[in-house]
């Protein structure tokens, strides 16, 4: 068969092959409607508790340095007398950060096939690398395991946040590979599993 | 009206219904982004017979196809916000209803017939035209039995018109991969064939 033969059948095929039905369009767009105006509530939910998250920590660590400045105590004191008052907002901040982490770690090479999972877990990862960034600076920084478990942390979240749709096919590989080359997500499990056993 | 028109135009002018002026995608597409549940509407007309029928020719079973194109339209209504429009919108939503159609064929390829599915791709042909009805079942068997890339980089090509830069934005593919695949699946095409073209 030449060329143009099947250009022939083809262009016939555009108007014959799997013609499909008719689209009830009004009850689809009924759907539609109530499904793309309605808010998504886990969304808001995240990025909510994330800015929550970052705001107490800023003013955590603003708070800490101000008075460093007005005591010469060290921070770690200050840390830990919050600790024997019952009182330990780094330490649940670190705890929800390192637990959300796991499961965005988990969740960037389990499900990220889409560009929409993709843009998805960026924006996730974005949120956290601010908290993380946070947490460093505070004095959960000062204890050295878990300073290293975030700085490892930082890394690889900047390499999700930066997650684009064209670029995912050279970058989740590498992202993949600094996971398992870090155990990130082994010793983010086993810090959360440590911190919870000090709280209770 | 037309007496007026000479001896009073100004009032002619009042008096004559100005026809509402049509507008044009990139606002409603911005009056959709704020929510505007009509402007949604108006695109969602515009483009849903097309979407439904690329996300048939693809999934190949009319209830799929229904669901794929809520499904596609609720995405891009809910990440309008974020649609900078580099691309014309249709481009951007067809490249959705792409992703979203190849997804949903992937988790339901082991539950399809196939048996039942040629005979869907028989049972609406255009009734006239002047090609062999046996040649035109014959493509359409030929179509079917590509394997998945090519026959998904034919269909959008050579049936709904898609050149191969937005094929491989899509797909996420180079632009030359589905050159490549067009052309295999034609060589296909014209050695399944080949019995009809000697006829000729």
């Amino acid at each position: 068969m030449e060329d143009h033969e099947l250009d022939t059948l083809l262009a016939d095929a555009s108007r014959t092959y799997r013609v499909a039905p008719t689209p009830p369009l009004d009850p689809m767009w009924a759907s539609i409607e109530a499904r793309a105006f309605a808010p998504a509530p886990r969304v808001f939910g995240w990025r909510t508790f994330a800015a929550g998250i970052a705001a107490a920590l800023l003013l955590g660590v603003l708070g800490g340095r101000l008075s460093a400045r007005a005591d010469p105590q060290p921070l770690a004191d200050a840390s830990a007398r919050a600790d024997r008052q019952g009182d330990d907002p780094y330490g649940r901040a670190t705890e929800e950060v390192l637990g959300k982490s796991a499961l965005l770690l988990t969740a960037v090479r389990m499900d990220a096939s889409s560009d929409d999972a993709r843009a998805h877990l960026a924006a996730q990862a974005s949120d956290l690398l601010g908290t993380t960034r946070l947490l460093i600076d505070s004095p959960v920084g000062g204890d050295a395991q878990l300073r290293s478990l975030l700085e490892d942390l930082e890394l690889v979240l900047a390499q999700v946040a930066r997650l684009a749709p064209g670029r995912s096919r050279t970058e989740l590989p590498i992202i993949t590979a600094a996971v398992e080359q870090h155990e990130l997500v082994p010793r983010l499990r086993s810090a959360v599993v440590e911190l919870t056993a000090t709280d209770y | 009206m037309s007496d007026l028109s000479e001896t009073m135009p100004n009032l002619a002018r009042v008096l004559t219904p100005t026809p509402p002026q049509p507008v044009d995608e990139r606002t409603l597409v911005a009056r959709a982004a704020d929510g505007d549940r009509r402007a949604a509407r108006a695109l969602y007309e515009a483009h849903a017979p097309r979407v439904h029928r690329v996300a048939y020719r693809l999934c190949r079973d009319r209830d799929l196809a229904a669901d794929l194109v809520q499904d596609v339209f609720v995405q891009v209504f809910r990440q309008l916000k974020t649609f900078r429009g580099e691309s014309a919108f249709g481009t951007w939503l067809y490249q959705v209803t792409l992703r979203t159609s190849l997804n949903a064929m992937r988790k339901v390829r082991r539950l399809r017939e196939r048996e039942t599915d040629l005979d869907e791709a028989l049972h609406y042909a255009h009734p006239v035209s002047a090609i062999d009805p046996d040649l035109r079942d014959a493509l359409a068997l030929a179509i079917e039995a590509l394997p998945e890339s090519l026959r998904v980089a034919l269909v959008m090509h050579e049936l709904e018109g898609y050149t191969h830069g937005e094929i491989g934005a899509a797909l996420g593919i180079a632009e030359g991969t589905s050159k490549k695949r067009v052309f295999d699946a034609r060589g296909r095409l014209r050695a399944a064939l080949g019995a009809f073209g000697s006829k000729e």
